[in-house]
Formats: C-alpha cells, structure tokens, sequence
C-alpha cells in the first residue's frame, strides 16, 4: 500500500507517495526546481547541484540537494529563496561558460538568471552529468560506458578507451545528453561563444518572475509535466 | 623477550596475571635502550643503529640485562635517530651505528653522558639531557603520543605492561553500553579528522540505528601533505587504536571492524597486522572476548590511494570495491553506511582517546581543553620555524605558544608572517591572530580549521596570493571531480589566481573570487568541495593588500611570483666577481673584468640561479 507524506515546499502544501525525491515531488506539482542530472527513472548522484533547495530543520536552514534528498513528513522546503538563486546563477554561469555549445545548458542558463558570464568562455563537449553513464548501466544494462581519471582529468569514457563490446548501440545515451541539442543560433566556434541571444526576451521574464518556466529545451526533451 | 604462543587469556583475572609477569620479566632489565624506529627515524638508519648497538651489547657480554626496545615515533623526526637510556633518562638526537660502541660503553656500562650526542637548544645553543628539559617537550602535553616511548609496536606484552587491555576489561564487565557512551559523551570528545563532529553523538545515533549487523571503521587514510600524526599513533601504538574500536564495537553494537590505512603508510600495515595477529594469539580479539560472550573482530584494508578517499562515503564505497567517490550523505553513515548497514568511522586519534576515557573516566580528560574542544590534539609542525615534529598540546593552547615556545620561533631569523592551520583546505591566519587558541570553534571562526592537525609556518619571504595557488592546485588535483562546483570552481578560481600572479589580474576579479568561493563551499558534495575556497577566502580576508598589490602596481611584494619581479645588481655590492655570469644558464649577464656586472632583462629567465650563487648578496629582486 502506498504510503503518503505532506511536505511543504515553497509555502505550498503538497501530499506525495513516501520514497519521493523533494525534486521528483516538486516537479510533479508543477514547481520547477532547476536540475540537469536528474533523470526521473535513473539514480541520482547530485552532481550538478543545480536543483539545491533550503531545507528548515527547527529554523535553521541547510543547503541539500533536492534529488538525493527523501520527502519527510511536515517537511519544510524553500526552492526560490535569494540565497538559493545567487548560488544557482553562480553554479549556472560556471556551466555556461564551460559548455556555451548546447541549447539545454543556455536554457539552464537563462532559466537560472545568468545575464553574464565572468569566465572565458570555453567549448567543452561534455559536462559530466552522467546522464549517459547511468542510462546505459541502469536501463540498456550494457555498462559500456564510464567515468575515467579523477578531478580535471574525468572524462566518459569506454573501458580501455575503445568502443566497447558492450555496446547494444541503443543511442539512449545520445539522446539524454544535454550536449546534443543545439543552440537555435547554431554550432558557436570556440571564440565565439556567448550567451545564447534568442533567450534573452526570457531573460527579463526570469528576472520579473523568478522561479517562472522558460520553457525549457531541457524540460521538453526530459519530461518536465508542462510538456 | 621470547613469546609462549599457546597462552589464551580467557578472563579479567588470567589478564592481570598476565601482566604481571611480563611486569617482573621487564624489572630484570637493569638499563633499557629505546631506539626510535618510526618512519622518520628509518630514513635516517635508525635500523642500522639498532643492531649495531645490539651487535655491540652481545660483544660486551651485557645484552642479558639490557632491554633494546625499538618504538615507534617520538615526534622529534628532525633530530633523528633518537635514542633514550634509562636510568637517567638520557636523550641521545642523530646518532649514527658509529655511535654505538660509545653508547654502549659509556652509557650503558659505565652510567656517563657521551655530551656530543646531546640535544642542543638552538635558541641558547647549550646542550640539554634529557627530553623533558628540551624547550620542544617541555610545553607539549604528551598523552597520546608518550605512550610512543614506552611500547615496542609489534609487542603485545609492552602495551599490556603500562595498563594496556584493561579499559576493555572495564567496558566488557563493568558498563553497558549506553554507560559507555554517555561517559564518551561526558568526555566531549571530538572527532580528531578533521570536522570535530561529536564521538559520543555519532556512537549513540548508531547505536540507535535498527540493524543486527554493524561496522567500526578506523580512518587511517591520512593524506594531507605534511601531516603524520596519524601514521606516528598506529605506527607506534596499534594496540592503542585497536583498543579504542573495540570499546566503541562494544558500545554500538558491532562485530566487525576495519582499519582503512593509506597505502603509503607501509609500516603501519605491517604494525597494525602483527597487532591484530598477537591480539587474537591471545584471545583478545575473536569469539568469546575475556568470557564476556561478545565477538569482535578486525581486518585491515590498505587505502584507495587518492586523498578523497578519505571522506567518510567515498571511503565506504572503497571498501565495497567500488570508485573512492564521495556521495550525497542525506542519510547520515551512521544510519546507512557500509553496505548499507550502520558504521561508525572515526579518525586513528579519536579511536586512541577512547581507552583513557574509560580507563581514567570523562572527567580526566575534559579537565584538558577548551570549552568547546576537550582533550590534546596531536599538531605536525613543519614550514618556517626552529623546531619541527609533532607536537601535542592540550587544545585551546594559543597558536603562539606551539610556534614560540614549543617551535623555538622562526627558522632563518626573518618574522613569522602565517601559518596555515587545518591541512590543503584550511585557512591561513597572520601574525596578529596568534593569540588564538587551538579549538574547533576559534579556528573556524577565524576562517581556517582545526582539520586533522597540520600547521605551516610561514615567514615574511611568502607570497599568500602563491600560498592560496599552490593549495588550489592540490585540491584540483585530488578533486574527484565528480561535482560542478568543485570541479569547475576550484578550476575557476585557480584560473583568476594565476592570472593574478602573472600580472594579468584586474580588480574586478578580487569579488569575483570571493563570491566565487562561497559559492562552492555552500553548494559543494562532500567536505572537499566545501571547504576548498578556505586558503583563497582566508588569504582574502588577512592579506588583501597583497592580491591588490598584485593587480593594481604589478608587484609581488614577497618578491615570489616569477612573473612580477626582476633580478637585479647591486652595483654597490658586486665585487666583479664574475660567478653569477659564470652560473647564467641563459648568458643573461653581461660585465666584463674590474666591471659592474649587469642582467640583460630581455633574456632573463627569472630562475634565481645567479642570485642563489652570488656570495655577496648583490643580486636583488625587485
Ligand atoms: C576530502 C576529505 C578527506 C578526508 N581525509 C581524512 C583522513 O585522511 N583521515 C580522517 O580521519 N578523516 C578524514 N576526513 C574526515 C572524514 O570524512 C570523517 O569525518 C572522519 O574520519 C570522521 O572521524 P572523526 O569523527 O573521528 O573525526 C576527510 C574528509 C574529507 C572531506
Ligand atoms: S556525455 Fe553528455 S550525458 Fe554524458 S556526462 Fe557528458 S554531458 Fe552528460
Ligand atoms: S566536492 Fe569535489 S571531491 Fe567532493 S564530490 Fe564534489 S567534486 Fe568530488
Ligand atoms: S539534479 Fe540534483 S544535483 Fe543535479
């Protein structure tokens, strides 16, 4: 039988099934916490720490994650606090500015309230949100892909760097990475980079309204319930 | 002496018994020799030394009644080999196998002092005897690591012989558990890795934890550069730690326990398994402990290899044979640790405070410290400063009093300008902070950190924008990178950083870096991430004049980053010698005979070289 607890996030009351993500629950009551490693039917491993929220334990409040944190009976979440969105936009802009090439990441972006980016662009190809690593080990079963090297040196790899036998070459991989969706200006050479401009008319709509939906690509593509 | 492998000590009593015997075979003994054989003291032969002085003992006829023990370490590295005789108490500092004959004929047969192997002060540079008369032993409150001087490591018998075993007697028959725990509350006891979360809190919420199978995790994974204390506690006194996690298996309820030892740390594997071996020889570990019914027991397991790895969950997830990651810990280990069971992981340190506590009861070992920090806390000394080693002081003792009176002040005459507290993470605090004492709180408060015990004295010759690179570059490197804000955080600021030093810096970029290290020490995964901004934010906040000087006059006012500063000749102070033209690996320096020498700045490599040969300190940096 399934189990039900009321949380409050953001000043709503909410009643989820028991075993929930706070991420999971919001989503699902159409409160949009930002999140790019969180896969609804994969594992979460909270590497992004894009969908941080305030938790308030007995008025104090703690930075957690909200994918890898469990609903709670009379739990008390904040999700769109300022402090919470200076450190999204921080951690937003260091994405941006490290993979500027994919539409999921400048929506990301936008939908977190970088109007600048204060790092030199660079065109990364990859930001190791194991999406793919974790779709292929988790729902192909194949674990024909990895992490490998630590810090600056990880990197998704195959094991011993070749194209694995494992492969069952399903593409699920492919198709979860924020990486294959193009900017709608197109491919930006390295040097070119900037913040995607055809957002930036949302820009001011997440400025009046933060926490408001950009309708973003990450959300169509990934089953965001507004779709 | 020789061991009888059949003995089982299966009660309270035959352990006493047990004791006093090797007690009365010890009395025998008319002198005693201990001989350092930490690691320290290996690397300067110290093995050598021992059998030569055994070698020479047998040679005079006298190694019937003189007991060799080799320990581990004394703390004192720097001026090993150490060796001690007693009676008299004798210090002895490098001594070498030459030495031996000397020892043994002088010291040892006749009851002389041989003064040229004295320690000498080098504050009054008079030579000193005995260890408690040394100005670096003196201030030090040695709980933990005296007991080093008085135990061989791979002997039971010693460690049985100064009271050893007899708190887990105490525990197994005389508490239960939650006694045990409310007295490790009482105590106040702190964990010594790093975050001084509270032992008896973790031990009673594990305790509480609904599971029938638990685990005691030892962390012995040590791997802030410099750092040691852990290594010289298991290294020197096993038995020491292995008593403390059975007192605390006993408390929460486990069965098993694990040490996690670095895999540098050869000595302290082989240590630790010879201690686990002869504990169970004699009964100590296994089923049926001293007739109590209870079962405990502990295997080793050699480290990951990677400084995360010893984060309490990327630790775990070693242990289970996966990658030494961390992962989010919204359930606490205590709850869901290894293998998803409850386990209590604690640091060498705190393991080894645990028996005193029982033995001689909370209130002992709260009237040391600080309000908030009970206890000693072990430091490793190193950087700028007379003296360097491992220093235990009681905490709450002032920064100053460890770098003056224990360290004997700076090392090359010129002024103390930080110390770094707290290992790569911690924070840098300057001179006028040394007035604060050693506890969790006050370090925290002040922008660094206890950490596990590391203190880098740093003199007026050190450039803190340099300081905070060189930490930023090792916790790139040790990063696991699993994170954004650490791996591209730390990555960020260490970009701004060295353009800072190499002249590129703009004033924008100071509040960038800082809103940039909040940033990653509020939203980062594990500890790693979260305190990896404290060397820049701690520099930041004491030495700002000195990023500015970096970026808005080009100066390195240290004269350190390369790319800032020029060499120079004073023309006052060259004697025409012709040794720095001689030494240029880049014939940047021009001169001729009876001529001022001159450095040519376009081909000037800024490698120092000329400066370091030139024997009037004519060559500058400005
Ligand atoms: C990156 C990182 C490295 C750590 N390394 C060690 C270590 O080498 N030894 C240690 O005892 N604790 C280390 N810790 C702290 C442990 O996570 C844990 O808090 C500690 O072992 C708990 O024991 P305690 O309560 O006795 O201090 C480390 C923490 C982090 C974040
Ligand atoms: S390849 Fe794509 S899906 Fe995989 S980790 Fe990188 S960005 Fe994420
Ligand atoms: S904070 Fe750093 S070390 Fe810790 S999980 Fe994140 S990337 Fe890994
Ligand atoms: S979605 Fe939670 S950390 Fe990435």
């Amino acid at each position: 039988m399934l189990q039900y607890v009321t949380l409050e996030i953001d000043g709503a009351d909410i009643v989820v099934p028991r075993g929930l993500s706070v991420l999971d629950a919001a989503i699902e009551h159409g409160i949009c916490i930002p999140h790019l490693c969180h896969v609804r039917y994969l594992s979460d491993i909270g590497s992004c720490r894009l969908c941080i929220v305030e938790h308030v334990v007995n008025g104090r409040s703690k930075i957690t994650t909200s994918c890898t944190l469990r609903v709670q009976e009379d739990m008390v979440i904040q999700s769109n606090t300022e402090r919470i969105r200076k450190l999204r936009r921080n951690l937003a802009e260091l994405l941006v500015a490290h993979a500027p090439n994919s539409r999921a990441i400048q929506d990301i972006a936008v939908r977190c309230g970088v109007k600048e980016v204060r790092y030199p662009f660079r065109n990364e190809n990859c930001v190791l949100c194991g999406r793919c690593v974790r779709v292929c080990s988790e729902c192909a079963g194949a674990n024909a892909i990895g992490f490998v090297g630590r810090g600056k040196n990880r990197r998704v790899d195959s094991p011993f760097g070749s194209l694995s036998e494992f492969c069952v070459e399903c593409h699920t991989c492919i198709e979860l990475c924020p990486m294959s969706i193009q900017p709608c200006i197109g491919y930006m050479e390295p040097g070119e980079e900037r913040l995607c401009g055809a957002c930036e008319s949302q820009l001011d709509l997440a400025d009046e309204l933060p926490g408001h939906c950009v309708w973003c690509e990450l959300g169509e593509n990934f089953q965001c319930g507004r779709y | 002496m020789s061991r009888d492998f059949t003995i089982k000590i299966k009660t309270v009593s035959e352990l006493e018994a047990f004791r006093k015997r090797i007690l009365n075979d010890l009395k025998k003994a008319r002198v005693v020799l201990t001989l350092c054989g930490g690691t320290g003291c290996q690397a300067s032969r110290s093995e050598a030394v021992s059998t030569a002085v055994k070698d020479e003992l047998i040679k005079q006829g006298m190694d019937e009644n003189v007991h060799v023990r080799v320990t581990g370490c004394h703390g004192f590295c720097e001026q090993g080999p150490l060796c001690v005789i007693e009676p008299g108490n004798t210090l002895y500092c490098n001594v070498l196998p030459d030495d031996a004959r000397e020892i043994v004929t002088k010291t040892v047969r006749d009851g002389e002092v041989v003064e040229r192997l004295l320690y000498t002060d080098p504050v009054s540079g008079k030579t000193i005897q005995t260890e408690s008369e040394i100005p670096f032993y003196r201030a030090q409150d040695r709980q933990l690591l005296a007991q080093n001087r008085q135990v061989d490591p791979c002997s039971i018998e010693d460690y049985i012989a100064i009271g050893g075993y007899s708190a887990l007697a105490k525990t197994l028959f005389e508490m239960a558990p939650k006694a045990v725990i409310r007295e490790i509350e009482a105590s106040c006891l702190r964990g010594r890795g790093g975050g001084g979360f509270p032992t008896g809190l973790k031990w009673a919420k594990c305790r509480e934890a609904p599971s029938d199978e638990k685990y005691v995790i030892c962390n012995a994974d040590e791997g802030d550069p410099g750092a040691y204390m852990d290594r010289c506690v298991l290294e020197g006194n096993p038995h020491l730690v292995l008593e403390g996690m059975m007192i605390g298996a006993w408390a929460i309820g486990a069965r098993e326990g694990i040490i996690y030892v670095r895999n540098e740390y050869p000595l302290a594997v082989k240590h630790t398994r010879i201690a686990v071996q002869q504990a169970r020889d004699l009964g100590l570990l296994g089923e049926d402990i001293l007739g109590s019914s209870w079962s405990f027991d502990v295997e080793i397991s050699r480290g990951g290899g990677a400084f995360v790895c010893g984060e309490s969950t990327a630790l775990m997830a070693s242990l289970e044979g996966k990658v030494g990651e961390p992962r989010p810990k919204d359930v606490h280990t205590v709850v869901d640790g290894l293998w998803h069971k409850p386990t209590t992981l604690n640091n060498v340190e705190t393991w080894a405070n645990v028996p005193s506590i029982i033995l001689n009861g909370s209130a002992r070992f709260a009237s040391k410290g600080s309000n908030g920090s009970k206890g000693t806390k072990i430091f490793a000394l190193t950087g700028h400063i007379k003296s360097t080693g491992l220093v235990e002081v009681a905490m709450g003792t002032p920064i100053s009093k460890v770098l003056f009176d224990i360290g004997g002040g700076p090392a090359n005459g010129i002024p103390i300008k930080a110390v770094q507290t707290g290992g790569p993470s911690g924070g840098c605090l300057p001179a006028d902070k040394f007035y604060l004492p050693l506890d969790f709180d006050a370090l925290a408060e002040a922008g660094s950190m206890m950490g596990s015990g590391g203190m880098v004295v740093m003199d007026e010759g050190t450039c803190m924008v340099d300081v905070a690179k060189y930490f930023l570059t090792f916790l790139q490197d040790e990063s696991c990178g699993k994170c954004v804000p650490c791996r591209l955080g730390i990555d960020r600021m260490l970009e701004i950083i060295t353009d800072i030093t190499e002249g590129r810096g703009k004033s924008q970029q100071i509040s960038l870096l800082e809103e940039l290290g909040h940033t990653i020490s509020q939203t980062a995964l594990c500890g790693l991430g979260k305190t990896a901004a404290n060397p820049v934010l701690s520099t930041l906040r004491y030495f700002r004049d000195e990023y500015e000087a970096h970026i808005s006059k080009e100066e390195c006012p240290a004269g350190v980053c390369e790319a800032l500063i020029t060499y120079e000749i004073d023309p006052e102070k060259c004697t025409y010698c012709g040794v720095c033209k001689l030494a240029c690996p880049y014939e940047a320096i021009m001169g001729a005979k009876e001529e001022v020498h001159t450095i040519d700045l376009q081909l000037c490599q800024k490698c120092g070289i000329c400066r370091s040969e030139c024997k009037f300190e004519a060559v500058q940096i400005n």
